[in-house]
């Protein structure tokens, strides 16, 4: 009924860009929404500050501001190193990585109607990953291959496990079943390479498949904010139509819309997402899987800026946490967010009013 | 029985594939005569061992699939991917971070606590479902057993971050492989799959009225309770041993028994056995098949079954209209 009502603003107001649009009418929910909204964004801004702050030397607000604004004493230029270059690119990388993350996420889960299918569940990090490692099966110059080779990887097991499911949304759960038959599939191929390679490149490889932010730089930031702008101008133009799909193929067929291509682009530029975020960190998972939900949860049914919002968060989160929980050692990202979403997914999963809402989902289709 | 037969005569060639062919040349007319004692060495030390412990590894996992299939009453339940080898796995970190290293029997120990206890919870998410209106479907199980994965993974790193020596050794251990087989630890690791194997395959007929109601299975006089037990103290026997002897490997206990529903042996009864025999067999051909593939280097078995089992998953997939998928 949600979804309906939703659908029925967002064409009413074709022509408004979709990241612009604020719904009209006296929903009780508007107010709260906003709320919430601006509640989460000082929430980002609160974690991002912290994690300049935090770590192994504690710095307090005003030496990370006299870092940032740049002081002229020696002890300023050695926080202003720690700070600028070690923790600001960290921390950046952090909100777009989980941005991108979060908004891939959601636009899977509207597509393939199913609030499980997320790029990390269905095998997209994995494909992604093992275009990354396999760039040094064909040359043995740099460890990881270029950021494209993520994205290629990401489209083409998004490609096959659609052509192995027989579709995104028509065939229930069988989608993510496939998935993960695929993401078993990539990571054999992954552990194939970790065993024939050397050892130096193999643990340098398994240290990567975790999914770190412990190294994000600069130059790794380029391509992925880019690329996230360009995603997120590209998708303006179809988001009324992603309105439309959440009613379900037939309904989005009568009210006139092109399904096939819609799909298609979405897919593809959820695909895009993904696999930049694993050209920046490596595989983190289950922030795709959580924020969404999150957003959706507490935001209406297609929340685009709470997806990346709350992705954004989990993600700083989850490199804030793993920086401080076991002080001197630094857990990776990647396995802090599979300790916290694991349960979560768990929960979800056994919840009961869950399983009767997607399956009630799944008989629909 | 003409695929029986084939079976077997396929098994036949494969053990003297697996014992012929490898690193260091054994020829077979040098055996004969025992003259050559560089060739008995790698025969009876290296090679003998290995077919071994892969004949009774594959032997268990094609076993265990089908034990937790039934068990589970879902064809999709196998050890690797419903978390009862990360609960093995974990187990061993635990130990691991705990003692600070394990022998063989206290890394077996701890492995098939991790399994029994992993075998439950599984048993305990599936039972759970049925009945209620929440219905686990067999792929909600999947997904349960894929967060139960991740959240083992997670706590594993998060115990094993502490020593980076530590954790290179894990990495490696958790790379399944039969090369780390050696002569001395024969007996131990055989011990609790042959056992698991008795077990399972010697109460195939009772164990089989799992697949009935629990009221229908008590009226032809089971006791429906203890059968379970049973299940779940094979399973347990057969992935924990598998585990710690050679590592985690998934996708066999899916593959085998599933291939032995299409090759035809469908009824519960010879569907135990030819799974247990097609393990085996799938198992010995994928280490055969490694050994010559990367030749210098050994390919990761795990990596191995899964590049046979994933395909098969999405065959049944597509194929199969019964596994509940579309409701």
């Amino acid at each position: 009924m949600k979804a309906a009502i939703a659908a029925g603003r967002w064409q009413r107001s074709r022509w408004l860009p979709g990241l612009l649009y604020r719904p009209a009418g006296s929903w009780a929910l508007r107010p709260r929404a906003r709320a919430l909204k601006g509640a989460l964004a000082l929430a980002l801004l609160g974690l991002f500050w912290l994690s300049l702050l935090a770590g192994e030397l504690w710095l307090s607000s005003g030496q990370a501001w006299r870092a940032l604004a740049g002081g002229s004493s020696a002890d300023d230029a050695m926080l202003a190193f720690l700070v600028i270059e070690v923790r600001l690119p960290r921390a950046l990388a952090a909100l777009l990585v989980g941005a991108s993350l979060g908004l891939a996420g959601l636009l899977l889960q509207t597509l393939a109607r199913n609030r499980l299918a997320s790029p990390d569940v269905i095998g997209v990090h994995d494909g992604a990953v093992l275009a990354l490692g396999a760039g040094l099966w064909f040359s043995g110059e740099a460890l990881l291959g270029p950021w494209w080779q993520a994205l290629a990887g990401a489209l083409l097991t998004l490609a096959l496990v659609l052509l192995c499911a027989g579709g995104v949304g028509r065939q229930g759960q069988r989608v993510l079943v496939v998935g993960l038959a695929l993401a078993a599939l990539a990571r054999a191929g992954f552990e194939l390479l970790l065993a024939t390679v050397e050892l130096t490149h193999s643990s340098a490889l398994y240290s990567f498949s975790m999914g770190s932010l412990l190294a994000s730089s600069y130059s790794q930031l380029g391509p992925i904010s880019l690329a996230l702008a360009a995603v997120l101008l590209l998708l303006l133009p179809w988001l009324p139509g992603l309105a439309l799909l959440q009613l379900g193929e037939s309904q989005a067929q009568l009210l006139g819309l092109n399904v096939g291509r819609h799909r298609a682009v979405l897919l593809v530029l959820a695909a895009t997402l993904a696999g930049l975020a694993v050209s920046v960190a490596g595989p983190i998972g289950f922030v795709a899987l959580l924020a969404p939900l999150l957003a959706r949860r507490w935001l209406g049914p297609l929340p685009l800026l709470g997806a990346s919002l709350s992705g954004a968060g989990l993600t700083l989160l989850a490199d804030l946490l793993g920086r401080l929980l076991l002080a001197p050692v630094e857990l990776p990202a990647g396995v802090l967010s599979s300790l916290l979403g694991g349960p979560l997914l768990l929960w979800l999963l056994l919840r009961p009013d869950a399983a009767d809402a997607a399956d009630a989902a799944d008989a629909e289709d | 029985m003409n695929r029986g037969l084939a079976g077997a005569g396929l098994l036949v060639l494969l053990i003297g594939a697996a014992l012929l062919f490898g690193p260091g040349r054994v020829a077979p007319a040098a055996l004969w005569s025992g003259a050559d004692e560089h060739a008995r060495m790698v025969l009876l030390q290296l090679r003998l061992p290995r077919l071994l412990a892969a004949l009774s590894v594959g032997a268990a996992l094609g076993l265990a699939g089908a034990l937790m299939q039934l068990l589970t009453r879902n064809p999709l339940a196998e050890p690797g991917l419903l978390g009862v080898n990360s609960g093995a796995t974990l187990a061993i970190a635990v130990g691991l971070s705990l003692q600070g290293s394990l022998g063989a029997p206290g890394l077996l120990a701890w492995a098939l606590g991790g399994a029994l206890l992993g075998t439950l919870g599984v048993l305990a998410l599936a039972r759970r479902s049925r009945g209620s209106r929440a219905a686990l479907s067999p792929l909600r199980l999947l997904l349960a057993g894929l967060a139960l994965a991740a959240t083992a993974r997670g706590l594993m790193a998060f115990l094993l971050l502490m020593d980076q020596q530590g954790l290179d050794q894990f990495r490696f251990w958790l790379q399944a492989s039969l090369a780390r087989v050696t002569p001395q630890q024969l007996g131990l690791g055989m011990v609790p799959l042959l056992l698991g194997l008795a077990l399972g395959l010697g109460a195939a007929r009772p164990l089989s009225l799992l697949l009935l109601d629990d009221e229908l299975a008590a009226g032809l006089g089971a006791r429906p309770g203890r059968l379970r037990l049973l299940a779940v103290l094979a399973v347990g026997l057969l992935a924990g041993g598998a585990v710690a002897w050679v590592g985690p490997i998934a996708f066999l206990g899916f593959a085998a028994p599933y291939l032995a529903r299409s090759l035809g042996w469908r009824e519960p009864l010879p569907q135990l056995w030819a799974s247990a025999g097609l393990g085996a067999l799938c198992l010995l051909g994928a280490d055969v098949l490694g050994r010559w593939l990367t030749a210098p280097f050994e390919a990761p078995l795990s990596a191995l079954m899964a590049l046979l089992g994933a395909p098969l998953l999405v065959l049944a997939l597509r194929r199969d209209a019964s596994l509940g998928l579309r409701r």
